[in-house]
């Protein structure tokens, strides 16, 4: 540890944290109950690092989030998750909870389920002074970090905060390059650009489309079904007609206009699962297509190519 | 593509979806002759990215998701009789909105970044942080999806 035990008392002091109770179990066993107390922290580990790392104190610096234990719990959900091997020693420590139960209130929160949280239930809250584990299956505890309120707003904003950033880190898995970045601002910025160059490419593909279809007339006959259906790599090469038709029946019309039955009928009148059938609905397709893009009009788009 | 996250769902239909929805669109289009004598290349563009979009949001699971959803109503402003939506019990309002006012308070870092994508996911304006981070998720998945489909459509009719 980088403080020392009397440096910290004295701080606990100052912000009249301290009960005598605590004061004496603190000048007793000295390192070892800070220890003990260190691995009641929750699962965020950021906190504790910086606090690790601080050299001095003093009343006006502001991450003291996480220095010190405060008396109440809040539990959020087990800490099963952390990959920090202080949540293992929290549950096996089991002196631990003897003597900091007396210390700790616990705050109950009745949740409808365990994701959607302790917002909801605010006016559950109860405070109780509990030597007993978690009562009624559907109650969320939620521990409080050292240093921090324990007032319902800021514990359930904390638990806010915790939702949002597990989805952002699966967020970081989806978006690739996110994992360089480290910081929410950075990664939220690098989300962002990467939705806007998705809706940029949707945007330029749809411009090249438009163009490239007109000139595609003569190249007709020579674009034969299979390779149409190569160029979606990875797609079965028989369509089953089920999935067609139970899409048609979901979405029955089309927001332009009704839906071009025409080419159902014509996939209604071959045999399902024949290869070559399927094919011949693929061409009938394809021809529709190129047959939609009539025009003379010559756009900037070859210079792209 | 099955998603790999355990605490949101962001399943994503198979490529071939998106394929036959976007495939569906464009011959629809054709349909309304635009194309036999269009004004401005601009306008048939625009129609095309409309199109895109909508089938996107057709084959990513219709009416099933926020973003979808707002996307859907997007396109049919005046003719709802095309697409239905399911009617769900309905938070009010102001409720949204007082969440809202409170949010500028909590990581102001976190709810600019938010409010940004909020103008860039469709439908964003009335969801909370929680809610917006899975949709975008989602959302990130679909367009991914579709700029392939597009993509590979692209690539197959180009001229060799």
């Amino acid at each position: 540890m980088d403080l020392s035990v009397l440096d910290r008392l004295k701080w606990l002091q100052q912000q009249q944290l301290v009960s005598p109770e605590f004061l004496q179990i603190i000048g007793s066993d000295g390192r070892e109950e800070l220890k003990r107390v260190e691995t009641y922290l929750g699962n965020n580990n950021d906190e504790l690092q910086s606090f690790r790392h601080f050299q001095e104190f003093g009343p006006d610096y502001d991450t003291i989030d996480g220095c010190i234990s405060r008396t109440s719990s809040f539990h959020m959900e087990p800490v099963k998750n952390n990959e920090d091997n202080r949540a293992i020693a929290l549950h096996n420590k089991r002196k631990l909870e003897g003597k900091t139960e007396q210390r700790e209130k616990k705050k109950k929160i009745k949740a409808e389920d365990e994701t959607e949280s302790s917002m909801k239930g605010k006016s559950n809250m109860s405070n109780t002074e509990t030597s007993s584990e978690i009562q009624k299956p559907d109650y969320i505890h939620v521990r409080a970090r050292r240093g921090e309120a324990t007032d319902r707003h800021s514990l359930a904003e904390r638990a806010r905060r915790e939702k949002i950033s597990k989805k952002m880190k699966c967020l970081q898995d989806i978006v690739p390059g996110c994992n360089k970045v480290t910081g929410k601002a950075g990664m939220l910025d690098e989300i962002i650009n990467y939705v806007q160059s998705l809706q940029q490419q949707v945007e330029f593909l749809s411009m090249k489309l438009s163009v490239i279809n007109p000139e595609l007339e003569s190249h007709i006959d020579e674009l034969s079904a299979k390779q149409f259906q190569a160029y979606f790599t990875g797609l079965p090469e028989a369509v089953s007609k089920q999935s067609m038709m139970a899409d048609f029946r979901y979405f029955p019309l089309h927001q332009q206009g009704s839906l071009d039955y025409s080419v159902i009928n014509a996939n209604q009148t071959t045999s399902l699962g024949a290869k070559d059938q399927t094919s011949s609905s693929w061409e009938t397709n394809s021809q529709c297509l190129y047959n939609s893009f009539r025009t003379d009009s010559v756009s900037n788009f070859f210079s792209l190519k | 593509m099955a998603s790999a996250d355990k605490t949101i769902n962001t399943d994503v239909p198979e490529k071939d979806v998106f394929a036959i929805h976007f495939l569906q669109s464009l011959s629809n289009l054709r349909t309304q002759n635009l194309f036999n004598s269009p004004d401005t290349t601009n306008y048939r563009v625009r129609k095309i990215k409309k199109a895109a979009y909508v089938s996107m949001a057709r084959a990513a699971g219709g009416t099933s998701r926020l973003w979808s959803r707002a996307l859907l109503r997007r396109a049919t402003k005046g003719n709802n009789k095309i697409v239905r939506f399911p009617r769900k019990k309905r938070k009010v309002t102001w409720k949204i909105s007082s969440k809202r006012r409170r949010s500028d308070q909590r990581a102001p870092v976190v709810e600019e970044a938010a409010e940004r994508l909020r103008n860039l996911v469709p439908g964003g304006g009335g969801m909370e942080t929680s809610k917006l981070m899975e949709e975008t998720a989602h959302y990130i998945k679909c367009l991914s999806m579709q700029v392939k489909v597009m993509q590979c459509l692209v690539d197959g009719l180009s001229p060799k």
